[in-house]
C-alpha cells in the first residue's frame, strides 16, 4: 500500500508537469488567433519554462526517492505488519509483475524469508543470510520466536494428553457420548438373550451407554481419568455407575506405570474397552458370561512394566476386590442372594487369597509395515462366594491381527481380525451353612472370533461367530449356564470419527440342557452414537 | 578347579563386556523419532550421520488417522528424540502412544522434544469450534511444513534440540543447518522464479492441505473437492466445484496419494484441468526422499500442469 501511494506520488507530479509543458505548446498557437488578448511575453514563457524544469527537477528527485526507498525496503526485507494473502512486502513475483519500471536495476526476488509465518529464531529478516538471487529467505509474519513459546499447545499443555479441542487451554477433556439402539427380536426375553450390560435390553429403543468421560494431567506426576456412565433400565428409569475413574502415574523410571482406582481389567482385548469402541452392537458372550455383564472391573490397583525388548512386550498386574457384579464370577453375591443356584455368603475379605489377581502379558510385532499383530494371554484368580472356601480361576488368550493400507484415508481400508478365547474353572461350593446339595467344578470356556473390513472410507462390514460353552449341571438351572452360540453380521457408517450408525443381525442358538429347552432367536439392531467434546484417542 | 571357575568367570566377564561396548556404541547415535515423514527427511538432513532417524506414518497415508501401534511404543520409549507437529494433526494417534512409553526424555518442555508448530504462525485458526465444519485443527492448518521458509525454521529448531540432547555434536547439527539453509534459501530462488508466471492463478485440491504452499508462491488455492475438511466429496458439491471451476478456468487440481484420485479424474475431464499428483511427505513421489526433492517435485509438477 505504502509502495503504491509512493508510485502514486511520484506519477503524479510527473503528469501534472507534463500536462503543464504540453498547455503552453497547444495554447500558444491557437491563442493568437482566438484572441488578441495581451499575447505572452517572451519573459513570460521564460518564467514558465523554468518554473516547469524546476518542478521537472522535483519529480525526478521525487523519482530517486522512491526508488531509494524501494531499494532500502527490499534490502531491510520489511514486511511487518502483514496480513497474510495481500503480502505486503513483494513477493518477487510481484515486484517483478508490477513494478517493472525500475526492473532493470532490481533483479526479480523471491522471499525466503517470511515472518509473518515464521518467527524470529533466525534473528529476524535484515540478518537472514541474503540470498544470491535476491528471493527474500526470511518471513517474520510466518515464524514467531521458536524458543520461548509454544504456541501450538500453550504453556504447560502436554501431548501426553488425549484429544484436546480449544488449544489445549483447559486443564480436562471432557467429552460426551450417547449410545443408542432400536432393537427388534425374535425373543421376549431380550435382556436374557443379549449378556452384556450395555447390550440393547427390550425390544424397541435402548439407551443404554451414555457416558461422560473426564481426563488429563493431575499434575506432573498423575493423570487422571473417568467415566461416569448413564443407563436407561426399561422402564426408563435413569441408573448411574461411575463405570472408571482412575488416576495413573506418567513418568515412573524403568518403564513402570502405576495405576489405582476402579478401573477395568487389561483382561484380553475388549474387556478394557468402552462399548463405544466395540465393533459390534453387544458384548461377545464369553465376555457377557464368563467376565460377567459389566466386564471385570473394580476398585484395585494396577502395574504394568513395557520389557526392554526389541519388540512391544508388557507385562501388567491388577489387584482389585472383587466383590460385586463387576466382579461377577469372583466374589459376586449375585441377584437376591443366589449364584449359580447357590445362596452365596457375602463376607469381607479374609486375605490376599479373596482378592482378585489378574496378570496379562501382551506382545506385537509390525508384520509388515502395514500389517500388525498383537497377541496376549490373561489370567484372573480369586475367590467365589458360592462357598467357604471356593476359588475361581479364568484363562484367556487373544489375537489381533490388523491390515492397513499404505495409501488409507481416514484410516480406511483395513481388515481386522480379532479372536478371544477363555475358560473358567469355577469351584461352585455348597453355599451358606452348606444349604445345597452338592458341590461341583464347572469347566466353562468359549470363543468368539470377528472380522471387520472397512472397504471404503468411513463404512465397514463386520461379521462375529461366538461360542459357549458350559458344564451342564442337573443341580441348577441357571439360564445363565446354558450352552449356545451366535452369528452376527453387521454394517457401520461412520460419518465421521464423531458418530456412527449401525445395522447388526444376530442369530442365537440355545442348546438344550437338563433343565432348559433349546432355542433359536434371531435379532436386529439398528445403533447410533454421537461423541461430544474431546474425547481421548483410543488405543490401538 | 578354582582356577577355571576364574578363567569362566573372565571369559563370561569379556563377553558381558563386549556386550555392553556393542550397547553403548550403538547408543553413540542419537535416537530420533519423527511422527511425520517431513520431519524426519529435515532431521536426516540436520542429523546426518550422528542420529538414526524413525519415522511413524507412512509418507503414502493420511496422516491424521494413523494407527498407533505397540511398536511406536518401543521406539518412542528408547527415542533421545521426538519431533511431532504440535498442532493437533497427529492427536488421533500420538497421546495414547506417549502415555503407554513413559519416556521423561520426550516430555513436552524437555530439550528432547521438538514441537515443530512451535515459533510458527499457523494460517487458518478457526474463530469458531464446531465440528460442523469438518475436521477443522483448534489450532490452525497444521499441514505447514510444506512451506519452505517454514522448513528452515523448522530446521533450526530441530538442531538446537539435538545440539541440547548431544552437545558434543553441536557443531556438526549447526553446520547442517547452515548447509539446509543455505540450499533452501537458494533453491527458493528457482522456485520462485519456475512459479513466477502462474502467480495469482487458482488451483483446486482435494482437501485443504496447502494453503502455506499456495501463500509462499501466490497462488490461489481455494476450490475443493471435500465440501468440508475431511468430508468426502458429495456429487452436489462436485457440481459445484466444477462450474466454479470452470469460471476461474482452473488449470489443476492438486491429488494426494491417499485421496480418490477417480474423483479428482472425473472433475479434470469435465473442466478441462489436469490432475497433479502432489504429496504433503517426502517418500510418497518417486524420487523425494528428501525435502528439497519433494518440493523439486511439486514445483515443476504444478508448473507443468499450469503451463
Amino acid at each position: 500500500m505504502k509502495k503504491i501511494i509512493l508510485i502514486m506520488l511520484a506519477i503524479f507530479p510527473v503528469a501534472a508537469a507534463s500536462a503543464q509543458e504540453a498547455m503552453p505548446v497547444a495554447s500558444s498557437s491557437p491563442t493568437p488567433k482566438v484572441s488578441n488578448a495581451t499575447p505572452a511575453t517572451a519573459a513570460d514563457v521564460d518564467a514558465l519554462r523554468q518554473q516547469v524544469q524546476s518542478l521537472t527537477e522535483t519529480v525526478k528527485s521525487l523519482q530517486q526517492q522512491v526508488k531509494d526507498q524501494q531499494a532500502a525496503l527490499e534490502k531491510a526485507n520489511l514486511t511487518g505488519e502483514s496480513g497474510l494473502p495481500q503480502n505486503p512486502e513483494p513477493s518477487p513475483i510481484a515486484a517483478a509483475e508490477n513494478s517493472p519500471a525500475p526492473g532493470a536495476s532490481a533483479p526479480p526476488r523471491f522471499p525466503t524469508e517470511d515472518t509473518s509465518v515464521v518467527a524470529s529464531t533466525t534473528a529476524p529478516a535484515v540478518s537472514g543470510t541474503p540470498a544470491p538471487g535476491g528471493f527474500p529467505t526470511t518471513d517474520t509474519s510466518v515464524v514467531t520466536s521458536a524458543p520461548e513459546t509454544i504456541s501450538s499447545t500453550g504453556v504447560g499443555a502436554s501431548l501426553t494428553q488425549p484429544i484436546t479441542i480449544g488449544g489445549g487451554r483447559n486443564y480436562m477433556n471432557i467429552s460426551f457420548d450417547g449410545l443408542f439402539a432400536l432393537a427388534g427380536s425374535t425373543a421376549r426375553d431380550l435382556d436374557h438373550i443379549e449378556v452384556g450390560d450395555h447390550d440393547p435390553q427390550q425390544r424397541g429403543f435402548n439407551a443404554r451407554n451414555i457416558e461422560l468421560a473426564l481426563d488429563g494431567a493431575v499434575d506432573p506426576y498423575f493423570e487422571g481419568f473417568a467415566n461416569i456412565v448413564f443407563k436407561l433400565d426399561n422402564d426408563n428409569e435413569t441408573e448411574v455407575e461411575v463405570e472408571e475413574a482412575f488416576m495413573q502415574t506418567t513418568n515412573l523410571p524403568f518403564n513402570l506405570q502405576l495405576k489405582g482406582g476402579q478401573f477395568f481389567a487389561a483382561f484380553g482385548r475388549l474387556n478394557p474397552t468402552h462399548p463405544h469402541t466395540w465393533d459390534f452392537a453387544d458384548a461377545p458372550l464369553v465376555s457377557g458370561r464368563i467376565l460377567g455383564p459389566d466386564g471385570l472391573r473394580g476398585v484395585g490397583a494396577q502395574i504394568s512394566w513395557t520389557l526392554p525388548t526389541p519388540w512391544y512386550s508388557q507385562l501388567i498386574l491388577a489387584v482389585q476386590n472383587g466383590r460385586g457384579g463387576t466382579g461377577f464370577s469372583f466374589r459376586n453375591p449375585g441377584d437376591d442372594g443366589i449364584f449359580f443356584g447357590r445362596r452365596t455368603t457375602d463376607r469381607e475379605a479374609r486375605g490376599l487369597q479373596d482378592f482378585v489377581w489378574i496378570p496379562r502379558w501382551e506382545n506385537s510385532v509390525d508384520l509388515s509395515p502395514t500389517q500388525v499383530v498383537l497377541a496376549g494371554v490373561s489370567g484372573a484368580f480369586g475367590s467365589n462366594e458360592t462357598g467357604a472356601n471356593s476359588r475361581t480361576q479364568i484363562y484367556g488368550a487373544d489375537l489381533l491381527y490388523k491390515w492397513k493400507s499404505s495409501h488409507a484415508e481416514g484410516g480406511f481400508p483395513f481388515v481386522k481380525w480379532q479372536t478371544e478365547a477363555m475358560y473358567r474353572r469355577f469351584e461352585a461350593g455348597r453355599g451358606i451353612d452348606q444349604s445345597f446339595p452338592v458341590a461341583e467344578t464347572f469347566h466353562d470356556w468359549g470363543i468368539y472370533s470377528q472380522v471387520l473390513w472397512g472397504f471404503k472410507k468411513g463404512w465397514v462390514a463386520g461379521v462375529r461367530g461366538d461360542y459357549l460353552h458350559m458344564t451342564d449341571s442337573e443341580f441348577t438351572d441357571d439360564d445363565e449356564r446354558q450352552t449356545r452360540s451366535r452369528i452376527s453380521a453387521n454394517l457401520t457408517w461412520y460419518p465421521t470419527e464423531f458418530s456412527k450408525i449401525r445395522l447388526q443381525y444376530n442369530h442365537d442358538f440355545l442348546e438344550e440342557n437338563f433343565f432348559l429347552a433349546g432355542r433359536d432367536v434371531d435379532s436386529i439392531f439398528l445403533q447410533f452414537e454421537f461423541i461430544l467434546g474431546a474425547h481421548g484417542a483410543h488405543k490401538f | 578347579m578354582a582356577l577355571t571357575n576364574f578363567k569362566l568367570m573372565k571369559q563370561i566377564f569379556l563377553i558381558l563386556s563386549t556386550i555392553l561396548a556393542c550397547a553403548f556404541s550403538a547408543e553413540a547415535k542419537l535416537n530420533v523419532v519423527a511422527t511425520l515423514p517431513d520431519f524426519g527427511a529435515v532431521a536426516r538432513e540436520i542429523g546426518g550421520d550422528k542420529v538414526n532417524v524413525t519415522v511413524m506414518a507412512k509418507p503414502t497415508e493420511d496422516s491424521h488417522f494413523v494407527d498407533a501401534r505397540p511398536s511406536f511404543v518401543v521406539q518412542l520409549r528408547t527415542a533421545d528424540v521426538l519431533i511431532d507437529g504440535g498442532a493437533e494433526l497427529e492427536m488421533g494417534w500420538l497421546p495414547p502412544l506417549l502415555q503407554n512409553a513413559r519416556n521423561p526424555k520426550i516430555e513436552v518442555g524437555k530439550p528432547g522434544r521438538v514441537q515443530a508448530s512451535q515459533g510458527i504462525r499457523l494460517m487458518g485458526v478457526p474463530t469458531t469450534l464446531t465440528r460442523a465444519a469438518g475436521d477443522v485443527h483448534a489450532l490452525g492448518n497444521p499441514h505447514f511444513m510444506i512451506d519452505p521458509i517454514i522448513a528452515k525454521a523448522v530446521a533450526q529448531h530441530i538442531a538446537q534440540a539435538f545440539s541440547a540432547v548431544d552437545s558434543t555434536n553441536a557443531a556438526t547439527y549447526d553446520a547442517n543447518y547452515k548447509k539446509f539453509e543455505a540450499t533452501i534459501n537458494s533453491k527458493l530462488q528457482q522456485w520462485g522464479t519456475t512459479l513466477l508466471p502462474f502467480k495469482g492463478q487458482p488451483v483446486a485440491a482435494y482437501h485443504e492441505s496447502w494453503v502455506y504452499f499456495a501463500h509462499r508462491f501466490g497462488f490461489n488455492i481455494d476450490i475443493f473437492l471435500e465440501p468440508k475438511p475431511g468430508i468426502p466429496p458429495s456429487p452436489s458439491h462436485l457440481v459445484e466445484v466444477i462450474e466454479k471451476m470452470k469460471a476461474a478456468h482452473v488449470k489443476a487440481v492438486l491429488v494426494e496419494p491417499y485421496h480418490n484420485r477417480k474423483i479428482a479424474e472425473k472433475v479434470a475431464a469435465s473442466t478441462g484441468a489436469k490432475v497433479v499428483d502432489v504429496a504433503q511427505f517426502p517418500g510418497a513421489l518417486p524420487g523425494t526422499d528428501s525435502y528439497v526433492a519433494l518440493i523439486d517435485a511439486l514445483v515443476s509438477r504444478i508448473a507443468a500442469a499450469m503451463k
